[in-house]
């Protein structure tokens, strides 16, 4: 039996993370969650995830000071790293590409089908 | 010149009365440098015309004077004129600029030169001294100065204001969207049965709803673009890009929409490979918000005709319609920041009134152009020329 994806949600927004978690568990996906970057960090030295979506500002530790934590690019070099904000450009979405992430898409142009979109084009990535 | 300064003369090595009473004539006629003669303790020995009229003294007034008569209080005080005259017999000549102190009062700006003058058998017997009024100069630098470090303080300022309207554009855009994202999500889910079916009126306030977030996002982004446009943020990544094959996307992805009006479209001039040095991804949008317009501003059943043509140095996208066209009178503000133009349609639409400011902008980055022609009830023509070796600013 194959195993199913593994996706962790780094989200702050509370209403958001819920609603992720709905859209996703019907997919049929394993989520995880974390409410900030300190919490991400933590899961991802117990597991391995095959698609991070990740939110950069949060409290505690944000989206970059994660990717600066763990640093994908050498330690999880498995797994893709969507970045999914609220803001449309700037240095911060600049750093966390130059940190590793692999994409960058502004949450409010996502409904549910797009989201779902994202998630499977995504992981079809990580396969090819 | 009193007997004791010309026989300084002539001790310095000139050698005749001939050559005194030529070097009296041609100190004497030079009005705009004050030169005169110190002794050796510094008292003013010869006087110019040029002296008189720059210090307001007559020779008679002041020969016999020492020199400090011309330095202001807190300069005689400090002992400066006796300084200079030491480091001048230390050095053989010194130069100086400073406030001097004229007759009247006044004070004028000067520049010095003091000369150490020795005679021919090498004995010290005085100063040559030469001053100029330099207080027109002085004011212009001062004022030059003033002016610089007014710009250099409002240039600061300016940074500063551009910095805390980037933060707030980049805050605002957080801030404005996360909650609309969550109720985007949560209609979503209601709308697509994630909690079971909804009855036919519950499934249209919904979508209302639905449609109305989506407007407020939309709004949200469209003022965000600006926002980062008029703050200058916005960069090209330019890469080589078929402008036929863009052109056959943008109404490919529309085409749902046109067949929804009751439209149609058709495409000239896009069928074999048209190259240009673009951003692709915000041509992209600023070709789709054209023909966007074109077929929000056309009404059921009408035609929108998108034309792309090339030569050596630009492309050219025509974007015409059957619409409602725009009265002249308003043209003019057509590419302005929120002018909703008024026509038969306007009520229908809805618009931020920044799509066409942004895409004047794009196609400017671009170092292209972007004209209108139109008449009311008859149609739009947007023709948008750009050049097929574009330059990154940088």
């Amino acid at each position: 039996m194959m195993t199913k994806p593994r996706v962790l949600l780094v989200e702050d927004e509370l209403v958001i993370r819920q609603a992720f978690e709905i859209i996703l568990t019907n997919q049929d996906y394993d989520i995880d969650i974390a409410a900030n970057g300190e919490e991400a960090a933590k899961l991802c030295e117990s597991y391995h995830y095959d698609l991070i979506l990740l939110d950069l500002m949060m409290p505690v530790l944000d989206g970059v000071g994660f990717l600066e934590k763990v640093n994908p690019a050498k330690n999880l070099q498995d797994t893709r790293v969507v970045i999914l904000s609220n803001l449309s450009s700037g240095e911060a979405i600049n750093q966390a590409i130059e940190l590793g992430a692999h994409r960058s898409e502004i949450k409010a142009n996502l409904g549910p089908a797009e989201l779902i979109k994202l998630v499977s084009d995504e992981l079809a990535n990580r396969a090819s | 010149m009193s007997d004791k300064a010309a026989k300084s003369l002539l001790d310095t090595g000139i050698d005749s009365i001939e050559q005194v009473e030529f070097y009296r004539v041609l100190v004497n006629s030079i009005q705009d440098y004050a030169i005169f003669l110190l002794d050796t303790n510094g008292c003013i020995a010869s006087w110019n015309l040029g002296a008189e009229k720059l210090k307001g003294y007559r020779p008679n007034e002041i020969i016999g004077q020492h020199f400090s008569v011309f330095y202001p209080e807190k300069d005689v005080e400090n002992g400066k004129p006796e300084w200079e005259l030491t480091e001048c017999q230390r050095f053989g000549h010194i130069e100086d600029e400073g406030w001097r102190v004229k007759k009247d009062g006044s004070r004028f700006w000067a520049n010095v030169i003091i000369t150490a003058l020795y005679d021919r058998t090498g004995e010290f017997i005085g100063y040559a001294k030469v001053t100029r009024d330099l207080t027109e100069r002085k004011n212009y630098e001062d004022r030059l100065r003033r002016a610089n470090r007014l710009l250099e303080r409002q240039h600061a300022e300016l940074g500063a204001l551009n910095q805390a309207k980037d933060e707030f554009i980049s805050l605002a855009s957080h801030q404005l969207r996360t909650p609309a994202t969550g109720v985007r999500q949560f209609l979503g889910l209601l709308l697509e049965g994630y909690a079971g079916d909804l009855t036919e009126t519950q499934a249209d306030y919904v979508k209302k709803a639905y449609d109305s977030n989506l407007r407020q996002i939309s709004l949200v982004n469209d003022l965000l673009k600006v926002a980062q446009v008029d703050a200058g943020q916005v960069s090209l990544t330019r890469t080589e890009v078929d402008i036929a094959e863009l052109v056959r996307d943008v109404v490919g992805e529309q085409a749902s929409r046109f067949s929804d009006r009751g439209q149609k479209v058709t495409i000239k001039g896009a069928t074999k490979p048209v190259m240009a040095k673009v951003d692709e991804s915000k041509l992209r949008m600023a070709i789709e918000n054209l023909i966007d317009n074109a077929s929000k501003y056309t009404p059921e059943g009408g035609k929108v005709k998108v034309s792309l043509s090339a030569n050596d140095e630009s492309i050219k996208l025509v974007v015409s319609d059957t619409g409602v066209g725009i009265d002249e009178e308003h043209q003019h503000r057509l590419f302005s920041k929120f002018s909703r133009i008024p026509n038969a349609l306007s009520e229908d639409v809805n618009g931020s009134g920044l799509g066409l400011y942004w895409v004047d902008k794009i196609i400017q980055l671009h170092d292209g152009t972007i004209e209108v022609k139109s008449k009311v009830d008859k149609g739009s023509e947007f023709t948008v020329i750009i050049p097929v070796d574009g330059v990154d600013d940088d």
